[in-house]
């Protein structure tokens, strides 16, 4: 898994440092930008609804939030914690104008989804918040002995407070992977931008789980591969988390042809997150939902770094970073590369 | 073509109790299509084993899950009457996986059956009563066997008189137009069939079973009313009904919803707090107006 | 009298149980993941969370069951069923609420005319051995849903950890016939005393004070109310609630075929599903997540009272701590007792 060495490239470490000195301030600013930004469209009636993120009701935890009245506004929180991508609701509100909360990454997915038409035009207002990478809650969990009853950011700290214990964690050990090599922190074609945009460093290397994978043998990514999928319950939580998996009906339901079976053979649970994760070719931003949504802390994200990182070498092309190129999985060039047919 | 019968052994050590998921092995003896759009068909099944035959006891109304090995199960009312001994007949729509590999059976060819399952039609409520029966389309097929089982001689007596209303799209779409030939014949039943579009050769009613009904006004008084046919055609039925003053303890029908297991133990098919397989698949409209519309 | 078992004697213990019984307990599949399989060293079991990610319904009830394979040899059609239970089985590390919760879900494939074998003879064939939740964890709510961490309905034999021992509680004929166990040595006063403290000390810690009285009734008259259509707005009708939850017990049949052999399988199923009540007509009565969340709460809290008087929830906290959106069943219920209904207008 991950060393807790930062690869962070040195002509950006007055920019990390900055960042780290400013997360209190900025994150109560964000916070407030948010909650303004919610009231004067909402007053205005721009929108129908805003989603956003609220306080969660247990430790290191926010949750979506649906507010429609000036009221709730107050509701509207922003932290470490708000770490699900809400593009995935729009699937089910295509008859309303939403006001939607995006990071760096969900701006990524509503670009990819704009490209395969699952909004209209001027449906959606982004608002959009430069991430500072979002906390891996449960590597906090891991990190203390006992249960956390309470936490809160402080700075670059967490603070976290059991039953007979408080421990002060620093915040950038304990980031989620995908945003430790994220360098698409600022939304992209966001329509307001709740901050100010912030530099675009990794800290590791964007691929860098990947390019340490790649040196094992192909027994060992296998080994590593089933043992991951072996924990699956086909509860397809990945799957719903995932904004671009919205298919009328996936493959795994389908009768006729009947690809695969219900059960739990492992051929099935490997044949299902394999083809799941090709389907998300040239779509998937790196969000992470689905990784933070499984229940059985199986890593997706292995999967999907992969191709992200084929297609990046392959195609030259990122998911959801230009509003103009359409995915390179779905257009037909002449000049396209043929030499795999033999 | 010569037929083979496949025998269907069962392979149990001992059996504690009675394994209500393991099917009864039956043999397809015939296999006729009813409709002339291809889509629903009548097979007839008979008892490999006698024993089963001997227990297999059934009231109309009631189901059985109809097992094609390799396939899966699915639920069919039962079309024949408990009067016509040793083989069970169902009529099926072509849907699915299963029916339409049912649609292509070959005659010989073994299935299995879990049945009789459901509560089948209040039959102790209907002694000495008038019956009216309302169907439409291919939900008529345990209507068939209700109406079987009344004209049969030794029940013809249980109930007075009988009416039905059947009606179907056009008629090439009519389910047993052999029987309701022969039916229409006789005086100890009423029939009335209609279709809602008519054809060059047809020479029977033309309407909807709402209006049909309207027009039958068969009276309410001692009556018992029966109701099977697609949502639409109920929607608009039902209040002709009222307005002939059925009241809902007297209207009875048969729901349809997605089942698995037809025991009540999945899950699945649940209104409230019944379920359609066990509790149901009958329901009388006073029942179903204290449950949830959740179907 | 009371019996307390070393923990320096608990390997040989379960290596002496596993020479009679097939062990069940959980194991650890990745930190902070466990479920319970059937163990083939002590050394496999893994006591140290909680509580599983998928709960103890699963060795009665397991998550894809073959019910009987079928084959095809000529003319014959050979129909092997599998309900047969080979061996007598014991589950270890059960926690009060997943035990009650099994007892809920007894009533369901137990019946007078029709009895799921498949579960009722894994049933019969089990002892189980409970294990007390000395460190329930803030989200259990336990103690509101007639249960405790300590409560003893259901489990055989009761295991309290005291530290360097686990105090050990005969609770049914079953557990009685532990009494021999060589491993067990009669307990001290203080080590029962010590049981007595932790087991205060626990329950105090769960919440008992979820309004959960008179929510049947309330629910009701709530079937068509708009409640529904918000309450399940950030819900992204995954199933996870539904497969952790010690209580569902939803499946779907189907066949698995090679040309001439197969087997039917039957699968955990949930009401979340958007295919679960999809009719062959089209007709599909909860065509959105609105009527299949209602479907979720009213079966729990209203359909499945009115057949077994119990609202089939333990209060396990699973629904809570592993919902990707943070969808807190408590909430849910606060929200049910206190909403405003038409004739309180």
């Amino acid at each position: 898994m991950l060393s807790s060495e930062f690869v962070v490239r040195s002509k950006h470490i007055n920019a990390l440092n900055t960042e780290l000195k400013t997360l209190n301030f900025s994150r109560a600013m964000i916070q407030e930008k948010i909650r303004e930004k919610a009231r004067e469209l909402l007053s205005k009636k721009a929108v129908d609804l805003i989603i956003g993120f609220g306080e969660g009701s247990l430790p290191l935890r926010a949750t979506p939030l649906f507010i429609r009245s000036l009221e709730e506004t107050d509701r509207l929180i922003w932290n470490s914690f708000c770490e699900n991508n809400l593009s995935t609701y729009l699937h089910k509100l295509s008859q309303f104008k939403v006001g939607l909360v995006v990071k760096g990454c969900d701006a990524r997915s509503i670009i990819a989804l704009s490209h395969e038409k699952r909004f209209k035009p001027d449906q959606l207002f982004l608002i959009g918040v430069p991430c500072q990478r979002m906390v891996d809650r449960r590597r906090v969990k891991k990190a203390v002995k006992g249960e956390i009853l309470r936490a809160h950011e402080q700075g670059d700290q967490i603070i976290v407070e059991g039953e007979d214990f408080k421990t002060i964690l620093k915040r950038e050990d304990f980031l989620y992977p995908s945003c430790q090599g994220c360098i698409h922190r600022t939304p992209i074609k966001a329509d307001v931008l709740v901050g100010d945009p912030v530099e675009e460093f990794p800290l590791i290397e964007t691929y860098h789980e990947i390019e340490e994978f790649e040196k094992k043998s192909p027994e060992e990514r296998w080994k590593f591969f089933e043992k991951e999928s072996s924990r699956c319950i086909r509860c397809d939580a990945c799957r719903e988390a995932c904004p671009m998996c919205y298919c009328a009906e996936c493959f795994v339901d389908s009768s006729n042809p009947k690809w695969m079976e219900k059960g739990l053979s492992p051929q099935d649970l490997e044949f299902y997150h394999i083809v799941r994760a090709y389907h998300q070719t040239g779509r998937c931003s790196g969000c992470g939902a689905c990784e933070r949504a499984c229940p059985m802390e199986i890593r997706l994200t292995y999967l999907t770094q992969k191709l992200n990182w084929d297609v990046k070498e392959l195609f030259d092309f990122e998911t959801g970073i230009d509003a103009e190129t359409p995915p390179p999985l779905s257009t037909y060039e002449i000049e396209d590369k043929q030499e795999f047919i033999k | 073509m010569t037929a083979y019968i496949l025998h269907f052994a069962l392979c149990i050590e001992e059996l504690m109790m009675e394994n209500p998921y393991l099917p009864i092995p039956m043999v397809v003896k015939k296999s006729h299509l009813e409709t002339t759009d291809r889509m629903l068909r009548t097979l007839e099944f008979s008892f490999i084993n006698e024993k089963d035959a001997k227990a297999f006891h059934f009231i109309p109304g009631q189901f059985c899950e109809l097992s094609v090995f390799g396939k899966g199960e699915a639920p069919f009312g039962i079309a024949s009457s408990p009067t016509e001994n040793g083989s069970l007949k169902f009529t099926i729509n072509k849907a699915g996986v299963v029916t339409t590999t049912l649609h292509q059976i070959e005659e010989g060819t073994e299935v299995g059956i879990r049945g009789p399952l459901g509560n089948g039609y209040p039959m102790d409520l209907f002694q000495k009563k008038n019956i009216l029966i309302i169907g439409g389309g291919f939900a008529f097929t345990t209507l068939r066997s209700l109406i079987t089982f009344f004209l049969h001689p030794a029940n013809r007596n249980k109930v007075k008189d009988i009416t039905v209303i059947y009606g179907a799209r056009t008629p090439g779409l009519l389910l047993y137009k052999e029987e309701l030939v022969e039916w229409g014949k006789r005086s100890d039943i009423k029939l009335v069939v209609t279709v809602d579009q008519g054809d060059k050769d047809w020479k029977g009613k033309v309407g909807l079973v709402p209006n049909v009904l309207e027009e039958v006004a068969p009276s309410s008084e001692n009556t018992y009313a029966v109701i099977c046919g697609p949502p639409i055609m109920i929607k608009f039925t039902f209040p002709k009904l009222m307005a002939l003053r059925f009241p809902n303890e007297r209207i009875y029908t048969s729901l349809e919803k997605r089942m698995k297991c037809g025991i009540g133990k999945c899950g699945r098919c649940n209104i409230g707090h019944l379920y359609v397989c066990k509790d149901g698949p009958v329901f009388s409209y006073a029942q179903l107006e204290k449950l949830p519309k959740d179907y | 009298m009371k019996w307390k078992l070393d923990k320096k004697d608990f390997k040989p213990f379960l290596q002496s149980l596993m020479v009679e019984y097939d062990l069940f307990a959980p194991v650890q599949l990745a930190e902070g993941v466990s479920v319970y399989k059937k163990i083939d060293r002590p050394d496999e079991v893994d006591l140290s969370s909680s509580n599983t990610q998928k709960p103890t319904k699963e060795v009665f009830f397991p998550q894809s069951e073959t019910m009987f394979r079928y084959e095809k040899t000529g003319n014959q059609h050979q129909v092997t069923s599998t309900e047969e239970v080979e061996r007598k089985r014991v589950i270890l590390g059960a926690r009060p609420c997943d035990i009650q919760a099994v007892l809920l879900i007894d009533q369901v494939f137990s019946g007078k005319e029709y009895t799921d074998v498949y579960y009722v003879n894994k049933r019969k064939a089990t002892t189980i051995i409970g294990m007390a939740c000395d460190h329930p964890l803030s989200p259990c709510f336990c103690s509101s849903m007639k249960g405790g961490p300590f409560h003893r309905e259901g489990s055989d034999l009761l295991l309290i950890d005291l530290g360097e021992a686990y105090l050990v509680e005969l609770l049914t004929e079953k557990g009685m016939t532990f009494q021999k166990n060589k491993f067990f040595k009669e307990a001290l006063a203080k080590e029962i005393n010590s049981a007595k403290e932790i087991e205060e000390r626990a329950t105090k810690k769960t919440d008992g004070s979820l309004p959960v009285a008179g929510i049947e009734k309330r629910l009701d008259q709530m079937m068509e109310s708009p409640f529904w259509e918000r309450v399940q707005e950030k819900c992204i009708g995954c199933r996870i609630c539904t497969y952790l939850c010690p209580t569902c017990h939803c499946f779907d049949i189907v066949d698995e075929a090679l040309t001439n052999k197969g087997q039917r399988v039957r699968n955990w199923d949930s009401c979340l599903s958007s295919l679960y009540s999809q009719e062959t007509s089209g007709h599909n009565p909860r065509p959105t997540n609105r009527e299949r969340t209602r479907q979720r709460i009213m079966h729990k809290f209203n359909y499945f009272p009115k057949n077994f008087d119990r609202i089939a929830c333990v209060g396990c906290g699973r629904c809570i701590i592993y919902c990707p959106v943070n969808f807190d069943i408590r909430q849910t219920i606060k929200e049910i007792q206190n909403s405003i209904l038409q004739n309180e207008k």
